[in-house]
């Protein structure tokens, strides 16, 4: 299948280039001065977490079209984003507490990202059981895509309380994991990485979308 | 090496292995369906 | 639209209130859970009000739950849902007036619950019962409003008892916080305008989502 094949293709790519974005992160950028070598966790973290988030907006947008539209092209590109949007959450949630240890002295905070992040991944997860709950196919796509437009509009509202909280709250803590501004070599790495997730995303996405589509044409349903 | 190294460690592998963890998955789910 | 709504509502509440073993149930839930925490904490360690706040929202939060997960039981056992659907009334009253049914009953728990929490943990809400009643009232409409919405799809699955809670588990959270936040807030004798944040973050919430639950409703009930 052209669909599938191209989504391999585009995975292994980003998997090919992964190991550059490695090598580069480690060897080619310069180390931050007070955090160390833990700092370059950020050069994962934060694409991961950027295609989190951005995965449940897709989730939410096709969604709204499916609910006007009724076409199930739009019902599986959700439930792709929504499994792929765990896979990178899982991604943030792990580097996270990785990366807090060393610098925060504890493995979990209550910081914007991560607080984030646990939210959207609890989102998909409940996304993804209640598509396995429902046996009937035109009512499963329907009520992921109402639990989805109802979990793109929360997201808003978790961005603007983990705000109020910080402003209300100063960090005790000076060090930010997101500097406002980089040095270019920084910058140049989480670009480069940023792109080869992109790059993951949409070859993950493009093949479980694909198996959706297998799934139904080995057993079409009524 | 520069402080903390280990940690940098952990979570590039547990990345990496996330990755390409789901990626062998989808790999085998798609052949056969 | 409201005139359905409220038959649908009353007839509910009928139901409820006559057997009594709904109402019932939650009330002593509620005061076995105060119980619980009061008895899971070291009076020397903590004070009272600090932890007071999160224990009376946990504990509305579990009441809230336990009705919703009743909201379309009753349909269901009898498949009077399909009855409903023919009747000439407009998916949105049938919202309505379940969202209408579900506030009354989690509100009448909330009414002894309240009460009840100042009482064992000897916590001053008179003198701030107005705001307090407000904030409860906010944060209710919030999450029973997502939860009426959720009932309806999970009320058809398998594991209804299990999923409504893993499916609005994210949509509690936040008003829950603010909620908190407002109530610590309020019981620590500091003025209402501190918790401005807060409230007007239920109240967009509030918006948002009551209006969201309308107009997704339909997508969950029809054929």
């Amino acid at each position: 299948m052209r669909l599938l094949q191209t989504g391999r293709w585009i995975t292994v790519i980003g998997l090919a280039l992964l190991p550059a974005v490695y090598v580069r992160a480690i060897s080619f950028t310069p180390v931050e001065r007070m955090q160390g070598a833990a700092q370059k966790i950020f050069y994962l973290h934060v694409p991961a977490a950027i295609w989190t988030e951005s995965a449940m907006v897709l989730v939410g947008v096709a969604s709204i079209f499916f609910l006007f539209l009724k076409d199930p092209r739009l019902d599986r590109f959700a439930e792709a984003s929504a499994e792929v949007g765990i896979v990178f959450g899982s991604i943030v949630l792990t580097t996270g507490p990785i990366w807090g240890k060393p610098i925060w002295g504890t493995w979990w905070t209550w910081d914007a990202r991560l607080t984030l992040t646990l939210l959207l991944f609890l989102m998909y997860v409940g996304y993804l059981l209640l598509r396995g709950a429902v046996t009937d196919p035109g009512l499963r796509a329907r009520y992921a895509a109402v639990l989805g437009i109802c979990g793109m509009c929360l997201v808003p509202f978790v961005h603007l309380s983990v705000y109020m909280f910080r402003t209300l709250h100063p960090q005790p803590i000076v060090l930010k994991p997101s500097a406002p501004s980089l040095p270019g070599s920084m910058l140049a790495t989480l670009a480069f990485s940023f792109v080869v997730f992109t790059v993951l995303f949409v070859g993950f996405v493009t093949q479980r979308y694909a198996l959706s589509l297998l799934r139904e044409q080995a057993a079409p349903h009524a | 090496m520069p402080e903390n190294t280990p940690y940098m460690v952990a979570a590039y592998i547990v990345a990496a292995a996330i990755l390409v963890g789901y990626a062998v998955l989808l790999y085998r789910r798609t052949l056969k369906p | 639209m409201l005139r359905h709504a409220w038959r649908l509502a009353r007839k509910d509440l009928l139901v409820e209130f006559r057997s009594r073993t709904a109402i019932l149930s939650a009330v002593v839930f509620t005061v076995l859970v105060l119980m619980v925490f009061n008895f899971g904490r070291d009076p020397t360690a903590v004070a009272a009000v600090d932890l007071a706040p999160s224990i009376l929202w946990v504990t509305f939060t579990f009441a809230a739950m336990l009705a919703l997960n009743r909201a379309f039981q009753l349909e269901l056992e009898n498949q009077a849902l399909d009855g409903l659907l023919l009747a000439p009334v407009s998916r949105s009253s049938i919202y309505l007036g379940k969202l209408i049914a579900n506030l009354v009953f989690v509100a009448t728990v909330e009414g002894i619950g309240l009460p009840l929490f100042a009482l064992f943990f000897n916590v001053r809400v008179v003198p701030v019962h107005g705001p307090l009643v407000g904030i409860i009232a906010l944060a209710t409409l919030g999450f029973v409003a997502v939860g009426t919405l959720f009932s309806a799809m999970t009320a058809r699955t398998r594991f209804a008892e299990l999923l409504l809670p893993v499916l609005l588990l994210p949509f509690m959270i936040p008003p829950l916080i603010w909620a908190v936040l407002a109530t610590a807030t309020l019981l620590a004798g500091r003025p209402l305008s501190e918790a401005g944040g807060w409230l007007r973050l239920l109240a967009a919430f509030d918006i948002l989502f009551v209006a969201l639950a309308f107009v997704l409703f339909p997508a969950t009930v029809n054929e």
